[in-house]
């Protein structure tokens, strides 16, 4: 950009632009009239990333795994539970952070949620953020000079006929012009007001950009153009973005790394084309699988049932519910027995109380000793999974009692399947599966 | 022609105009098509070409006013029954076709839903409105007759008052009653099974809010395929869904289409979920066709420039990032629109021709029709083509 460059950044040229690590964002769910604590929505649980300088991230997955809300705490807008943003770190800090040296230090200096004063002022123009919805993200009272203008004003970069020149040669820089200075809004087209969001996010010429899928409300041939521009911006102004969408063809357009998130937590992370080319998490393989390709004509398919609850998430690996490779380590509990005896009326009867010690153990309680025994029978013979009945420590009926105890099994951990590529399953490959 | 190879619906010259400040909108101007028996047909474009509005009118859906007919005709022909000018019948005719001999899926289904009735609630008025007397054969009312038959008839067909709902609260009407919404409650339940929902009688007495999108979807469909229509409209019903969720629903829609022999319209702005699902694609711009023809001719030799821009703006492997290419300009304002070609603005070929003249629908091979001058040159008029544009 031309006119700007003089703004007191020092900013240095440290090669990770935002470093995540562990972290967590959990929501409380409130009951009753003294709003007491019954829990906690898991919405973001344990992630950790880095983007360097340049780059795009792309972060997929369905609705509700929590990437929204990942995006939203990377860009500062709400503060992790726990784990740690770390904004413009070097490599050799980031490694001497994780190896555990110096860390109150590193964190004084870097962390998002400890900034203060001017570096947090510093970290707050250097991270912008496009949304998804932009009728909802820009103010339908305010002329598009006050909007793009809004971050000049606050960061008191410009003021006068100065601003108005700035804005007209943000909006030049989006396609826009001169004479969409004095317009509401409403006054413009879907694409339009997306590329009035990202002349806005450039007004203080930031190093990084959140995208919360900027494309997905429009249509391809107006997608094309904003992705081109997002493109063309990139270069000019050695940008980063943290890309956050559900469309995988658009993602494996732009992203030069891409993290897949499932339920809170990372399923698989890479660069774009070793996700692309050799997947090795059966979630991943799922979700290219069920996006169709407009040029290749292979079937495609999708999942078996839906996310489960945030709130209690499933044991070992998150995804055993739906995956059709899950084995007897993928973390076999209480709470799939629950479920089979819910969703298949007829199979079993009706359940009369769960009495937990764990996730892994538990009493079931039914009315009469006929579904108990038809309960044992399902768990030993393989009829709720084909895996269950050898992660099963112990099922025994004990009259319209079932006594049911699987393997505990830990969270799967991602482990390295290639050079910056990871991937939580319990299965080495899944070429031949 | 016979009666099974007669299409199931034929849509001739429709236009479909919306007042507005700004003058008249003519959101859908000038659009034939005929929907096959059994077919899938895919109605596509981007916002605002009209697609929704055009599938409406095969309900007469769109609000008049401000809508207004400009002209043309719908004409549907019901398995068996003698063809029906949809513009030109009564209410109760229409009533008698909506939901049972052409249903439709909406775009959301947490908004088509109504969120104060259960999922039976929702899905047994189907079964009052159009299947009152097989109601009544179920629980072998059929050939009684007296009081009892004409209220319970009335019953099963919503049109109890509030007197006659007090009767059947009386012991002798009463198991009568209970007879029908098991009988009901019957019908609801397969027609939830059959939408491979684990658990119907469990689903049945849930609020739409309690349910997942996927699973509200599947309610949906139930609903719409629970009177075996001869047509359904399917309108975006995967765009609200994740994709994991998506290809299972299309997967079930197809399934239903193929069991039933239904016939499925189905309205989408994508073009690579068209492609895996539909017989045959009617391309829209701005309330006109540009295009139609098999998928398979379709896909293969995209012939309009709009269609060929369409295609090449999906992001995929092949494209260099920050080179796709994106058709320029947006779509023109439809406020009394220019007598020419709509896309000429966007189009990169456009000659002066196309600004006054408007191409009309033409063949370019079996079944396959374009809008463009490119493909049928004019004699004595200067029209464009691909080749001259080139280079």
């Amino acid at each position: 950009m031309t006119s700007v460059g003089s703004h007191p950044t020092e900013t240095g040229r440290r090669d990770v632009v935002l470093a995540a690590r562990e972290v967590a964002k959990h929501f409380p769910i409130k009951e009753g009239v003294l709003q007491r604590v019954a829990g906690h929505v898991k919405a973001v649980d344990g992630v950790s990333f880095e983007i360097r300088r340049g780059q795009t991230l792309g972060l997929v997955g369905e609705s509700g795994c929590g990437k929204t809300t990942l995006g939203r705490v990377v860009a500062g807008l709400s503060e992790p539970t726990a784990g740690a943003v770390l904004f413009d770190i070097d490599s050799e800090t980031l490694a001497a952070y994780d190896g555990g040296s110096s860390v109150g230090d590193i964190e004084t200096a870097h962390k998002v949620d400890a900034l203060t004063g001017d570096a947090y002022r510093r970290f707050r123009r250097n991270c912008q953020m496009v949304f998804q919805d932009s009728f909802a993200s820009l103010n339908p009272r305010h002329l598009t000079i006050d909007i793009v203008g809004r971050p000049l004003r606050v960061h008191k970069e410009a003021s006068g006929s100065g601003l108005t020149e700035r804005v007209v040669e943000l909006l030049e820089q989006v396609g826009l012009g001169r004479q969409h200075l004095y317009r509401y809004p409403h006054q413009f087209s879907g694409g339009q007001r997306q590329r009035i969001s990202i002349a806005r996010a450039l007004a203080l010429d930031p190093e990084l950009i959140v995208l919360d899928e900027p494309t997905s409300a429009l249509d391809v041939s107006v997608q094309a153009q904003i992705l081109n521009l997002l493109h063309e911006l990139q270069q000019a102004n050695d940008l980063t973005y943290l890309f956050i969408t559900h469309d995988l063809g658009v993602v494996r357009h732009m992203a030069d790394h891409i993290v897949v998130m499932y339920l809170g937590t990372v399923a698989e992370s890479g660069p774009t084309s070793a996700i692309f080319e050799n997947q090795h998490h059966p979630y991943t393989k799922a979700l290219l699988g069920a996006s169709p390709d407009v040029d290749a004509a292979e079937e495609f398919t999708g999942l078996e049932g839906s996310v489960p609850d945030p709130a209690h998430p499933p044991q070992g690996c998150r995804f055993h519910t739906r995956c059709p490779v899950a084995t007897a380590r993928c973390g076999w509990e209480v709470d799939d027995v629950v479920r089979w005896i819910e969703d298949e009326p007829g199979a079993a009867g009706r359940l009369a109380g769960v009495k937990r010690d764990s996730a892994f153990a538990a009493e079931l309680a039914f009315d009469d000793a006929a579904t108990a025994a038809v309960v044992v029978d399902a768990i030993r013979s393989g009829r709720i999974h084909a895996s269950m009945p050898e992660a099963v420590l112990k099922a025994e009926s004990r009259d319209s009692r079932v006594d049911v105890e699987f393997g505990a099994v830990p969270d799967v951990e991602l482990s390295v399947r290639g050079p910056g590529h990871v991937a939580a399953c319990v299965h080495e490959s899944l070429l031949d599966l | 022609m016979t009666e099974s190879t007669m299409p199931i619906a034929s849509i001739r010259d429709l236009r479909i105009h919306f007042r507005s400040k700004a003058g008249v909108v003519h959101a859908v101007d000038g659009v034939s098509f005929d929907i096959r028996r059994g077919e899938t047909l895919g109605l596509v474009g981007e916002t605002g070409c009209g697609k929704s509005v055009t599938a409406r009118s095969l309900l007469r859906l769109n609000p008049m006013p401000p809508g207004i007919h400009a002209g043309g005709t719908v004409e549907f022909r019901g398995a068996g029954e003698l063809p029906v000018e949809l513009n030109g019948v009564d209410e109760s005719t229409l009533r008698a076709i909506r939901g049972n001999r052409i249903a439709m899926i909406f775009q959301d289904p947490g908004k088509a839903l109504n969120p104060g009735l259960t999922v039976r609630e929702q899905i047994a008025e189907v079964f009052y409105q159009h299947r009152a007397d097989e109601l009544l054969d179920d629980i072998g009312l059929t050939d009684r007759a007296g009081l009892v038959r004409t209220l319970i008839a009335r019953e099963a067909s919503l049109r109890s008052r509030w007197i006659e709902r007090g009767l059947l609260r009386v012991p002798p009407l009463r198991a009568h009653r209970a007879a029908l919404r098991r009988a009901v409650d019957d019908r609801v339940t397969d027609a939830l099974a059959e939408t491979q929902i684990p658990n119907p009688r469990a689903v049945m007495d849930r609020y739409p809010h309690e349910l997942s999108g996927g699973m509200r979807q599947r309610v949906m469909i139930a609903q719409a395929l629970a009177c075996n229509p001869d047509l359904l409209i399917a309108d975006e019903p995967t765009t609200a869904l994740d994709v994991t969720v998506q290809a299972r629903i299309l997967d079930l829609i197809n399934d239903l289409q193929r069991r039933h022999d239904t016939a499925v319209l189905y309205i989408s702005h994508d073009l690579s979920l068209v492609r895996r699902v539909c017989d045959r694609v009617v391309v829209m711009y701005a309330g006109k066709i540009v295009e139609t023809g098999p998928t398979e001719d379709l896909f293969a030799n995209p012939s309009h420039p709009y269609t060929r821009g369409l295609l090449a703006a999906i992001p995929s492997a092949s494209h260099q990032r920050g080179a796709l290419a994106a058709i320029e300009g947006t779509v023109p304002e439809l406020v009394d629109p220019d007598p020419g070609c709509r896309f000429a603005t966007r189009c990169g070929f456009a000659t002066p021709m196309c600004e006054t003249t408007d191409p009309g629908l033409a063949p370019v091979a079996a079944d396959h029709e374009v809008a463009c001058f490119i493909h049928h040159p004019v004699p004595g008029g200067v029209g464009p083509a691909y080749e001259k544009a080139a280079t």
